[in-house]
């Protein structure tokens, strides 16, 4: 890299000569690292679908979740850094309170983001911090609809039809270029995020995973973010390998 | 010398107000007077005050009270409104009234009904009591004149009235609270909200309706 | 004695006046301005009057007081209440006023200034015993507010406030109409104090119109002077010479001043 030794990365409060702040661009690499989140946006709902990787085979099944509730209507997925994103979680769930408070409403999700996105924003500003090394994907539905955004670590906060971020987010996106984002069904939209997650995932560099899948829907869910049903899951992540299998064959 | 009245006392809006709800959109009223002790100190007053563009609120209590709260929910409202990019909800509005008078409540004088139009509950009528408590109504009425219409307003409401069945009803039952209400009088104001926008009308004191000398 | 001169502000004084008061005493009361203030919208402007008695209890402490207070060139503020708060809070406003326009670089605005006053009066939950009637020409036209100690406002097309505004607002009530011309708004605003001055205990002496116009603000002191004294007192003479001059010495400045060279290094 480049940038390793010229003393440009050193902070935040550093511009690079070609107007880059490689802090960022490094936090940007540990969300890279991480495994696949992806989020696909139907008429009426959101699924979200994450490779968990799985470090030790002692790991117990729940454990480092990547998957969380913010507020009834709200679910975001995760990644890069956990313990940096435990704390905009924390701050995204203080958020949602506090609007719920003042305003007597759920939070709507693009306001949610926007002020993650500030938020993240503040910790590429001063020299004496260093920004989130994660991303989150928010998902949720409010009185507009259902809604996808994702905020990344420079503060930047943008809507999708369908996203990724992480290890596979670019083979994520290939994949997700095929779907037609305003025809397709929810449940046919779970069992794709399944697919892509299991496609995208790399066998040789990453053993095990486990997929972790969150929905949201108008009609399944009745607007409430929860974790997919049991049967609903075993249903997809079938589906999911007899896709790949078909595909390798 | 004695001091004058004005000085000692507040000002008051000795009152009658009402805001009723029909498909898509509200009527709000209002009688115009304001009072020091005895002393009438405008009797064209505007109880009826804008905080957005299709939301507004009748005010009863202290005029000084009722002012600074409205100043302070329309300056909320429109940084709201600016993060929202979008007109806020009359529920919003509410709550934000909510906020500043279950809060403040030991030191205020404000009943206040939160009346207006969005595009997500249509009109709507939102009643903020004296203690703060927030409660959505079919229609709701205030002010000291209101306690003579209680009976009046409820053999009279039915649900699903017209527009102009509910701009009957406001002015009938304000008439009433008005010439009951010693602390009541002046012109009705009127004010018609719905998805096209804002209509406000006045009927002066001596056009009341009297349908009840028979 | 170390703890007792480390300076701050003692309060002894307040318990010793409250146990005072108590037994009995009477404390001494602020300076009032038992008042009749007016304010007239005519076609082009705005007409502010105001009596000029200060009163201190039974007592007219100020035969000749300037009510109409100055906000900024086109916004003018009569005040009735206690007279420094009247005084003080119009000052205050003023000034803030002055800086809002140094910074925008705009004419301020009446509703600027209402909003300034009633947010400060509101603060002081009526404490600061201040009514005022607020006039002024600004881009949106000649408007005219009162506003209470206790912070509310109300606009209207002609205003009385004080202890004469009864009498004040009668007058109005008979002989105002719109669209007055402004000699005619003058006319009816002196009236209205007049009425005031005649009728009400609080209010006397003479009548100060200052009129607001697009052209620029007229200021009428003691417009009206209905109640100069007839009969003067003799006046002192001292005839030169009543003093004598016992010894007389002329010192030229020079001998009392150094002159120096100060050399910068």
């Amino acid at each position: 890299m480049t940038s390793v030794g010229s003393g440009y990365d050193l902070y935040v409060s550093t511009y690079s000569p070609d107007g880059k702040i490689f802090q960022i661009d490094y936090a940007n690499k540990a969300v890279e690292n991480s495994g696949t989140c992806v989020a696909i946006r139907t008429k009426d709902g959101v699924i979200l679908g994450v490779e968990k990787l799985v470090p030790s085979k002692m790991l117990e099944k729940s454990s480092n979740r990547r998957i969380h509730h913010i507020d009834t209507h709200i679910g975001v997925g995760i990644s890069g850094f956990l313990a940096d994103a435990r704390q905009l979680i924390t701050r995204a769930r203080d958020e949602a309170k506090q609007y719920r408070q003042v305003y007597g409403q759920p939070i709507p999700i693009k306001v949610l983001s926007q002020r993650i996105a500030s938020y993240n924003h503040v910790y590429t500003l001063y020299g004496s911090v260093r920004p989130f090394g994660c991303s989150l994907i928010i998902t949720g539905i409010d009185q507009y609809g259902p809604q996808l955004y994702m905020v990344e670590p420079s503060g930047s906060c943008i809507g999708y039809f369908g996203t990724s971020m992480g290890k596979g987010k670019q083979a994520a996106k290939n994949e997700m270029e095929k779907i037609k984002f305003t025809e397709i069904s929810t449940r046919d939209a779970l069992k794709e995020v399944a697919r892509i997650i299991h496609t995208v995932h790399d066998e040789v560099k990453d053993k095990d995973f486990e997929l972790e899948l969150g929905w949201i829907s108008m009609t399944e869910t009745n607007s409430v973010h929860q974790l997919v049903p049991q049967n609903l899951f075993e249903e997809a992540e079938a589906f999911a390998k007899a896709a790949i299998e078909e595909a390798n064959q | 010398m004695e001091s004058p009245e004005w000085m000692n006392n507040a000002v008051d809006l000795g009152t009658s107000i009402m805001a009723v709800e029909f498909d898509g959109g509200v009527v709000m009223g209002a009688d115009s007077r304001t009072t020091t002790g005895a002393y009438i100190a405008n009797r064209v007053t505007n109880k009826i005050t804008p905080i957005h563009e299709k939301i507004y609120c009748c005010r009863s209590g202290s005029a000084a009270d009722t002012q600074a709260i409205s100043d302070y929910v329309r300056y909320y409202l429109e940084m709201h409104t600016s993060e929202l990019c979008d007109d806020p909800d009359v529920k919003t509005a509410a709550s934000l009234f909510q906020l500043l008078c279950y809060s403040n409540k030991n030191n205020l004088m404000a009943g206040i009904i939160v009346a207006g139009w969005d595009k997500h509950q249509g009109g709507s009528v939102y009643n903020i009591s004296l203690g703060g408590s927030m409660v959505k109504q079919p229609f709701a009425i205030g002010g000291s004149g209101s306690t003579y219409i209680y009976g009046y307003c409820d053999s009279k409401f039915k649900p699903n009235m017209t527009k102009d069945e509910c701009v009957e009803f406001v002015q009938n039952s304000l008439a009433l609270a008005m010439f009951r209400d010693g602390s009541s009088g002046g012109v009705i104001r009127l004010c018609i909200i719905d998805k096209n926008g804002v209509e406000r009308r006045m009927i002066p004191g001596n056009k009341l309706p009297r349908f009840w000398e028979g | 004695m170390e703890e007792l001169n480390r300076g701050g502000f003692t309060f002894d004084l307040c318990s010793r006046n409250t146990l005072l008061e108590k037994t009995g005493l009477k404390m001494p009361g602020f300076l009032k301005t038992g008042t009749t203030i007016v304010g007239v919208v005519y076609k082009d402007g705005v007409v502010l009057g105001a009596d000029t008695r200060a009163t201190e209890g039974p007592i007219v402490a100020d035969k000749n007081c300037e009510k109409i207070h100055y906000i900024a060139d086109n916004i003018y503020c009569c005040g009735a209440g206690t007279a420094a708060d009247t005084e003080m809070t119009t000052a205050l406003i003023s000034s803030k006023l002055k800086l809002h326009k140094l910074s925008t670089g705009k004419e301020p605005r009446v509703v600027t200034a209402l909003t300034m006053l009633k947010q400060m009066l509101f603060k002081y939950q009526g404490h600061v015993s201040a009514a005022l009637i607020l006039g002024g020409i600004d881009i949106n036209g000649p408007s005219l507010h009162t506003i209470y100690p206790h912070g509310s406002t109300d606009q209207l097309p002609y205003v009385t406030m004080g202890s004469g505004s009864l009498a004040a607002m009668a007058v109005f009530e008979a002989k105002y109409k719109t669209d007055m011309t402004r000699d005619e708004a003058i006319q009816l605003v002196a009236e209205a104090i007049s009425s005031g001055v005649f009728n009400d205990l609080g209010s006397g002496s003479n009548v100060d119109v200052t009129v607001i116009a697009k052209e620029g603000v007229t200021v009428l002191r003691n417009y009206l002077t209905p109640n100069e004294r007839k009969f003067r007192g003799p006046e002192y003479i001292f005839p030169i010479g009543t003093t004598p001059v016992l010894s007389k010495l002329v010192a030229p400045l020079s001998s009392k001043v150094i002159i120096e060279d100060v050399v910068m290094s």
